[in-house]
């Protein structure tokens, strides 16, 4: 300790080292904090502009030109909306009836899965969600008979997830599948 | 004038000097944080034979570090409870593999309600290829009497395959790794990832 004091005392770089490696640290762990935040939010605005505002983002089923995502599943058909809870809760809806499975999941602006329900635990039964922040649930009036779940963050992402076995054998009942969500704010 | 202007000739050094310092230092921090993200990819988490698996993939309970690479190395994973993800970046040996390699994937069906194996470039995207075959999964795998499947991967088909034959094609000479998902897996192997038959992935050849 005493020599610390002497080096601080004597040597004036030595305090403005211990600032820089300070900022270096705080910067090391604010980008690693960072990270989930802003992959979330590219992908979020990635959606091509004539698509905005028309629903849920369909991509063609998977393959080697999918690059949207790291890791995408070969076997899965893929619904996307963004969601945007800090103002007014936002509604989820969908009848999915594919030959296999389809789960629908939430995920955090920091990339949490919060959420997800699949068929084995809809049952068979519509898909009635109304997805809240904090301060929207209290605030407004919530459809009857929707389950609500509760955000953790103001902003996220919704997937639905449908199981592919042969595409152009199931391709009706797969499409008709994810194209019965639907993402609706509720004003 | 602006207050940058009154600043005497000989200031301006001094204050460019310690701005260089500062922006070298965010510039330090930032690329550690960057180096550290990546070099934890596919590694950390539990192991089955050769495949890993993070416990906190798309969990709440990940730390910061896990978090960051889930999202750089498998944003959208689901928690594993619904899906099980699981990584090998090498063969049963301990050898690299590599997209010209052939390789022959086998073992019991694993227990989950569906299942699948993947073949991923080292940009963690599919291989390209004529056949559009990138996976081998529960509904594709042929299955002997005990519940075991078999298939082969690499640059072209197995000779004398089938056309029919399941095979997962690798083409080119690249960085490889397979990921095997789990969706729905029974409750024992979520409790406990490391208990997973492992498949095993065997090298056939000489590998040119």
């Amino acid at each position: 300790m005493n020599l610390l004091r002497y080096l601080r005392i004597r040597n004036p770089w030595y305090c403005r080292l211990e600032v820089l490696a300070a900022v270096a640290l705080l910067t090391h762990v604010l980008v690693v904090w960072a990270i989930p935040y802003v992959i979330m939010a590219a992908l979020s605005a990635s959606r091509p502009a004539e698509e905005r505002g028309t629903g849920p983002l369909l991509p063609p089923m998977t393959d080697a030109t999918s690059r949207r995502v790291v890791m995408p599943s070969p076997d899965l058909l893929y619904a996307l909306c963004p969601f945007d809870v800090r103002q007014q809760p936002f509604r989820i809806q969908a009848d999915p009836h594919p030959p296999g499975y389809w789960s629908i999941a939430l995920y955090a602006a920091n990339s949490d899965n919060f959420f997800v329900l699949n068929d084995r635990q809809a049952a068979g039964a519509p898909v009635d969600l109304v997805l809240v922040g904090p301060e929207t649930g209290k605030a407004s009036a919530l459809p009857a008979g929707a389950k609500v779940v509760t955000a953790p963050s103001g902003r996220g992402l919704l997937l639905m997830r449908v199981l592919v076995g042969d595409y152009a054998a199931e391709r009706e009942a797969v499409e008709a599948a994810r194209r019965s969500l639907r993402c609706t704010p509720l004003g | 004038m602006s207050p940058a202007n009154d600043l005497s000739p000989a200031f301006r050094p001094r204050w460019t000097g310690v701005l260089t310092l500062y922006l070298l230092a965010i510039t330090i921090g930032a690329a550690s944080a960057w180096l550290a993200v990546r070099s934890q990819l596919d590694s950390g988490g539990v192991s089955a034979g050769v495949w890993r698996t993070s416990t906190l993939a798309g969990s709440s309970d990940a730390d910061l570090y896990t978090r960051a690479v889930i999202a750089v190395g498998a944003l959208l994973a689901l928690n594993r409870d619904e899906t099980m993800y699981y990584v090998a970046t090498t063969d049963s040996a301990g050898q690299v593999l590599l997209s010209r390699c052939r390789y022959r994937i086998s073992g019991a069906a694993p227990a989950a309600r569906w299942w699948s194996v993947t073949a991923y470039a080292e940009d963690r995207f599919l291989f390209p290829n004529a056949e559009r075959r990138y996976s081998i999964n529960g509904g594709s795998a042929p299955l002997d009497a005990r519940g075991h499947f078999a298939f082969e991967t690499g640059p072209t088909a197995p000779a004398g395959a089938a056309p029919a034959a399941p095979w997962l094609p690798t083409p080119g000479d690249r960085g490889l790794s397979f990921t095997l998902r789990l969706y729905n897996p029974a409750a024992g192997l979520s409790a406990a990832p490391a208990s997973l038959a492992a498949p095993t992935i065997e090298r056939l050849g000489s590998c040119e």
